[in-house]
């Protein structure tokens, strides 16, 4: 592909693929193959490339990181950074992938639906170009819910959340111009996912009666649209459609209860509080996203684990603090700890909870092996490298199980800088995600127009 | 035909085609007949490039009629556009004769339209392509179209759901709630310069979502009212302790069933029913409404007991779409254009909404029933009455900019504030991330509970536009040349000269005292003095302190002739320190006067502090206008620069009605680094190459001007080059900017596309710019079509051409009062008229 207008027919002839794609992969996915699941979590503030390296690497190794050569390393006998230590016991699962660039994304403080669109975003729904690639994902692998977005929303900042514990717009996109809605709290998590299997006799009666009230309310609207004129006739099929869609996914959660109900999530009343520390938030998001995953009721979860203008508190050591993101992103300390060990402290966090989702997955059996077989967990910041980026790198830490269409698993991976012959990007990345998967679309995101490179397709050394 | 409207034939004869420009369906088939003379063209003009294997962007016109239909529709769309944006045929090859592109334009027309499927109708209606219709055609007087709107659903703005809620729980006066604990608006409004509501939007899934859990939080609280109707609120016991509101009131309907140990009778749930709708939609249930919600009704309570089943009949109305939309339909017999009058209760609601943000007030319903809404009279009545009602829209112009430090302006007629602060776009300021240290270590970025420094800046800007409509004379030209502005003045002028004299008593009368090594025994001598004075906040905890830096501060302030701001420094929670953004001296920190009582304090460095002027607006040298006001710079600026671009575009569209095509997706809008360059230096070297000069010749000449200003809105004459290798001195102020060496900045730019040969030309510097701009009669008009299209929530189309005249008109006759322009626009038949368009 040599000339935009190649590349755009090509990407125009994969957005047909992926529609009949989708219709395979439903009827796919009656058989009783286990589906594969994909974990996003992101952070923001940047993910230094530098905080990643081991510290074990020799001299030579170290020299060749930092002239950003290509290379891979064996994580077996490499000591991983302090604080990735929750991961020591996951090293064969886990890949260090370095050298991604993401110049094609917003980038700087705030980059809303960029890292996981591979696009410019920013807060005007107009500029959300396609569906992010976690619901192109979760497009393949259908679930009863679809996909499920968590996140500790910013209260501050230029990303600012008047409700940080509501249902907001959240950082991926269902499709173009068309937001996700995330779960700001574990508590409203718990309530809308599982209320179909709500145990008290109350809760059970209050289901039944917003069934009652939601059929009511889409047969109202769909009468009401089909008399429109063509410009007002989308103002209410839309929303009646929306009910109607909701209808239909209480229906499929409602008929998996008895799994449901055996997958509850089991969080004390500190995690389902409206005030909430940023620990505990995170603490109780990943129970839920636990429960859906292993009740089978969805199939992809991304959690925004914090965003810059996330004030971080319950930060081991620091707990009583209220830290600011962007000051840490500065270099100021918070109660004599420097902003780098700051920093760490929230990496260490992150940690802990891949830790804790990894592992409850390792052990739950599936087909003959665990679930975490059929799992991929990509961690990685929204903004690219550090504070102020822009986007000459962007950080992957991948957690992948067995059964995973990639042969990356436990490696240091360092792809050629940018703009070096072999250099990708974030859209080659998430292509060569998609096409492992069966999406066989020749490149997803935005080219990046500074490089000179070929740019586009798979990373072809990474399919197994 | 000049060159100009050459240019322009082809939106002309689209926007004409418009009654307006939404076309018809019928049952036309998908074979596709090519008239010969559209062949004739295709063949001369486009098979050229777009014919064989080998065609440019494999488009393909020799292969048109064996394209199944949705792909030929795709291709006919776009083709459609490439014809009327003028991106086809390129420059460098033939151009189409204006009867060839009519031929071609009226049959991809016809094509599209015939099977419902033109996508340019539907852009059109989009706020970016307001500008496409064409400013002359508007204004010259020739269109003789009857003006309407189509009839329509208009979303309701943030605001105006805020106060629905506040209606639903039937709450008045100050009862009215600034924030409801469970309710999360739905809407947002986009962040863009210019008119933001629009009739356009729909709505979705991500609306229900969040409407769901409001329609649960907003009826628990009514169920909540009606069981505890008449209770002492203290003997309450609350779920949530954070979630303690509820409604003062409860409909006796809602009481009635609540409270009733047995089942409801059929007139009780009527009434319900009928009740909930008029909290909810203002009217009452029609009788098919009624026979189903009583049936629900019925249900619910066998299901859930009286209390809960009324509960899900009030979340049911509460999600009816009408809640969400100002419903505009039209009523009555069309006249002989096809128009329907507003029937006088969607009038009532149409002016009440567009002059502030809650339905109507009593006299205005008053006339709706009684017949007293429905001429030209009528309507002119009503508006001018609430234009001169000071009391009935009094509020803030923003709420969500009032924080824990600061309170949004309070005016009279907020909408109206809300129309010029939507037109410049100052609010975008909020959105800007700024490094502190670049600011010197004035900056505060937006955060919660504060709106930071960009707060203050909006707030600032909101007082001078209220400031010029408060006057209503020459309000345009005025607001874009002022020299005039507010800063700080946190109290009105009276009130501040009370407070500066009494200061300044208080410190001619102490400062040849041993305040400083006996201050206890000052004080006491001192006491009833101190305490007559209600601006010296010094007895009580900590007076020794207070009082040592009350003089402190006044010693470095009135001590030197200088007024000091009317509130001090140290006063709890003082956050004011922006003054620097505007050029002006810096005021004290907060942290300044700290440790003046200890033993070992050793004084207070020598610094200048700003002779703040208590009376306000006061003139700053090198600002003219709000478009050299910080917060406007800083809307339209990035992180880290200034974006002459964007404020180029910004005049080129808002002012000058002009468009600028959209930034292609090949183009990385990217400014190179070069430590040797000025900002501007940099742009010019990037968007001088012919292919984009091609889009930048319509903004950079009008936003470079501009560079004289920085990114916080600092006037300069000379740009730091922020790179390591220019770096002179590293600072030694927390949080202060670092000296880098300097260029001198270029203020030149030119003025094309007034219209007007006295005014276009080259400008010296934005100064120059800004006084033309306002002497032009196409920016008076620009900015009364942007008014238009904040009134009507819609574009303008070339029906709209009397309504624009006569909003003109108004403006001129009056010597520049924008309420009559508003009065023109809500009494003209682009308001008042609906009519069925598909």
């Amino acid at each position: 592909m040599n000339s935009r207008r190649e590349f755009l027919t090509q990407s125009l002839l994969n957005a047909g693929a992926l529609s009949l794609l989708s219709q395979k992969l439903f009827a796919e996915s009656s058989s009783n193959k286990p589906p594969t699941r994909f974990i996003f979590i992101h952070k923001g503030n940047g993910l230094p490339p530098q905080t990643l390296v081991p510290p074990s690497f020799s001299a030579k190794q170290l020299e060749a990181e930092n002239r950003k050569d290509s290379f891979a390393v064996d994580l077996d006998g490499q000591d991983l950074p302090e604080w990735m230590s929750p991961l020591a016991s996951h090293k064969d699962n886990l890949t260090i992938l370095q050298g991604l660039s993401g110049k094609m994304c917003t980038t700087g403080h705030h980059t809303w639906c960029s890292s996981l669109g591979a696009f410019k975003a920013n807060e005007r729904l107009s500029s959300i170009k396609w569906a992010t690639v976690d619901f192109e994902l979760a497009d393949m692998f259908p679930s009863p819910f679809g996909h499920i977005e968590l996140a500790c929303f910013p209260g501050g900042g230029g990303n600012s959340r008047g409700n940080i514990n509501g249902i907001e717009k959240g950082f991926s996109a269902r499709g173009p111009q068309q937001p996700n809605y995330a779960f700001g709290s574990p508590k409203v998590a718990v309530q809308e996912l599982f209320k179909s299997v709500a145990t008290d006799q109350e809760a059970q009666a209050q289901y039944q009666l917003q069934r009652k009230v939601l059929e009511f309310v889409a047969s109202r609207e769909a009468g009401l649209a089909k008399h429109l004129t063509e410009t007002e006739q989308p103002k209410v099929a839309n929303y009646a459609d929306a009910v109607q869609s909701i209808r239909q996914r209480n229906g499929r959660v409602e008929a998996m209860g008895d799994v449901l109900r055996q997958h509850l999530p089991q969080l004390d009343a500190r995690y389902l509080a409206d005030d909430i520390s940023t620990v505990d938030r995170q603490v109780g998001f990943t129970e839920v996203l636990l429960s859906t995953l292993i009740s089978g009721m969805t199939n992809v979860v991304t959690f925004t684990v914090d965003e810059l203008g996330t004030n971080y508190t319950g930060l081991p050591g620091i707990e009583g603090e209220n830290v600011n993101q962007h000051d840490v992103g500065h270099g100021k300390p918070v109660r004599n700890v420097e902003a780098t060990d700051v920093r760490k402290k929230i990496r260490h966090q992150h940690m802990n909870v891949i830790d804790t989702i990894v592992s409850r997955l390792k052990s739950v059996p599936e087909a003959g092996g665990t679930m975490f077989d059929n799992t991929m967990l990509f961690y990685f910041p929204d903004n690219g490298e550090t504070h102020h980026s822009n986007g000459s790198e962007w950080p992957f830490l991948v957690l992948a199980g067995d059964n995973t269409r990639l042969d990356i698993s436990r490696r240091y991976i360092r792809l050629p800088g940018y703009g070096k012959p072999g250099h990708k990007t974030l859209g080659n990345w998430y292509t060569t995600i998609l096409n492992a998967y069966g999406n066989p679309i020749n490149h997803y995101g935005s080219p990046d127009v500074g490089l000179t490179i070929d740019q586009f397709g798979p990373i072809e050394q990474f399919p197994a | 035909m000049n060159r100009v409207t050459q240019r322009f034939l082809l939106p002309m004869i689209v926007c004409a085609l418009s009654p307006s420009a939404w076309c018809l369906a019928d049952d036309a088939s998908s074979r596709l007949e090519i008239p010969e003379q559209v062949q004739g063209v295709l063949k001369s003009r486009c098979l050229e490039c777009h014919e064989g294997d080998d065609a440019e962007g494999d488009v393909r016109f020799d292969q048109l009629a064996q394209l199944q239909l949705d792909s030929r529709l795709e291709l006919l769309n776009s083709a459609q556009d490439q014809l009327f944006f003028g991106t086809m045929p390129p420059t460098d090859a033939p151009q189409l004769t204006n009867e060839d592109r009519l031929v071609l334009a009226q049959w991809l027309r016809s094509e599209l339209c015939a099977h419902n499927a033109s996508q340019l109708d539907k852009k059109l209606r989009y706020p970016d392509y307001g500008n496409y219709v064409e400013h002359d055609t508007l204004f010259n007087g020739r269109i003789q179209e009857k003006p309407f709107t189509p009839a329509r659903r208009w979303l309701v703005s943030p605001q105006i759901f805020h106060e629905r809620v506040n209606d639903v729980f039937l709450l008045t006066d100050s009862a009215r709630q600034n924030t409801f604990y469970g309710v999360t608006n739905p809407f947002v409004l986009p962040d863009h310069s210019g008119v933001r509501d629009y009739d356009i939007a729909a709505l979705d899934g991500g609306h229900l979502l969040v409407m769901l859990n409001n329609a649960e939080w907003i009826s628990s609280k009514q169920i909540f009212a009606a069981v505890h109707f008449g209770r002492d609120r203290r003997t309450l016991e609350f779920s949530n302790p954070q979630d303690r509101w509820y409604p003062p009131t409860s409909p006796p309907a809602f009481v009635a069933i609540v409270n009733k140990s047995t089942g409801p009778t059929e007139q009780e749930l009527v009434a319900a029913v009928h009740t909930q709708f008029n909290c909810v939609l203002k009217r009452d249930a029609n009788d098919s409404e009624l026979d189903r919600y009583l049936s629900l009704l019925k249900s619910t309570i066998e299901l859930g007991g009286n209390t809960e089943g009324l509960r899900q009949m009030l979340v049911s109305v509460l999600l009816e779409s009408e809640f969400l939309y100002r419903q505009e339909f039209g009523a009555g017999q069309p006249d002989e254009f096809g128009r329907r009058l507003l029937s006088p209760e969607e009038a009532a609601q149409a002016i009440a909404y567009a002059l502030g943000d809650q339905g109507p007030d009593e006299e205005l319903q008053q006339a709706a029933s009684d017949g007293r809404l429905v001429t030209k009279d009528d309507y002119q009545r009503e508006v001018q009455r609430l234009l001169a009602d000071e009391g009935r829209f009094r509020g803030p112009v923003d709420p969500g900019l009032s924080g824990k430090n600061m309170q949004s302006h309070v005016s009279t007629h907020p909408k109206l504030v809300r129309f010029f602060r939507e037109f410049f776009g100052y609010t975008g300021a909020l959105k800007v991330f700024k490094d502190l240290p670049r600011s010197d270590g004035y900056y505060q970025n937006p955060s919660r509970g504060t709106a930071g420094t960009p707060g203050f800046l909006v707030k600032e800007a909101d007082r001078v536009v209220d400031w010029y409509l408060q006057r209503d004379e020459d309000v345009f030209a005025n607001l874009l040349t002022t020299r005039d502005f507010f800063v700080y003045h946190d109290k009105d002028n009276k009130t501040g000269q009370k407070i500066i004299a009494e200061w300044k008593e208080a410190y001619a009368r102490l400062k040849d005292t041993d305040w400083k090594t006996d201050p206890e025994r000052v004080i006491a001598e001192n006491l009833d003095f101190i305490q007559s004075k209600k601006s010296l906040r010094i007895i009580g905890g900590h007076q020794t302190r207070e009082f040592l830096r009350h003089m402190y501060f006044f010693g470095e302030t009135i001590g030197k002739g200088r007024t000091p701001f009317t509130t001090v420094s140290f006063a709890h929670g003082y956050t004011y320190n922006h003054s620097p953004f505007y050029n002006l001296p810096p005021t004290p920190n907060p942290s300044r006067y700290s440790g003046v009582e200890q033993k070992n304090f050793k004084g207070l460095d020598d610094e200048e502090f700003w002779d703040y002027p208590v009376e306000q607006p006061f003139r700053i040298e090198n600002r003219k206008g709000l478009l050299t006001h910080p917060a406007w710079l800083i809307a339209h600026s990035g992180n880290f620069h200034t974006d002459p671009i964007r404020r180029g575009r910004w005049i080129r569209e808002k002012l000058l009605a002009g468009r600028v095509p959209d930034v292609p997706i090949t183009v990385d809008a990217q400014v190179p680094d070069d430590p040797h360059k000025t900002f501007r230096e940099r742009v010019e070297a990037v968007t001088g190459k012919a292919e984009c000069w091609k889009c930048h010749q319509h903004m950079n000449p009008l936003g470079l001007p501009f560079e004289v200003f920085d990114d916080f809105g600092r006037y300069r004459l000379d740009e730091p080059l922020e790179s390591p290798e220019n770096l002179i001195a590293r600072t030694t102020k927390k949080n202060g900017a670092d000296t880098y060496r300097t260029k001198p900045v270029s203020t030149l730019g030119e003025l094309l596309g007034t219209g007007d040969s006295k005014l276009d030309g080259r400008v010296t510097d934005p100064f120059d710019l800004i006084d033309r701009l306002a002497q032009s009669d196409r920016v008076r008009q620009s900015i009364i079509r942007h008014a238009f299209r904040f009134f009507m929530g819609r574009n303008e189309m070339l029906s709209d051409s009397q309504t624009l005249i006569d909003a003109d008109k108004a403006y001129t006759d009056s010597s520049g009062s924008f309420k009559a322009v508003v009065v023109s626009l809500l009494t003209s038949d682009s308001f008042m008229y609906r009519k069925d368009v598909n």
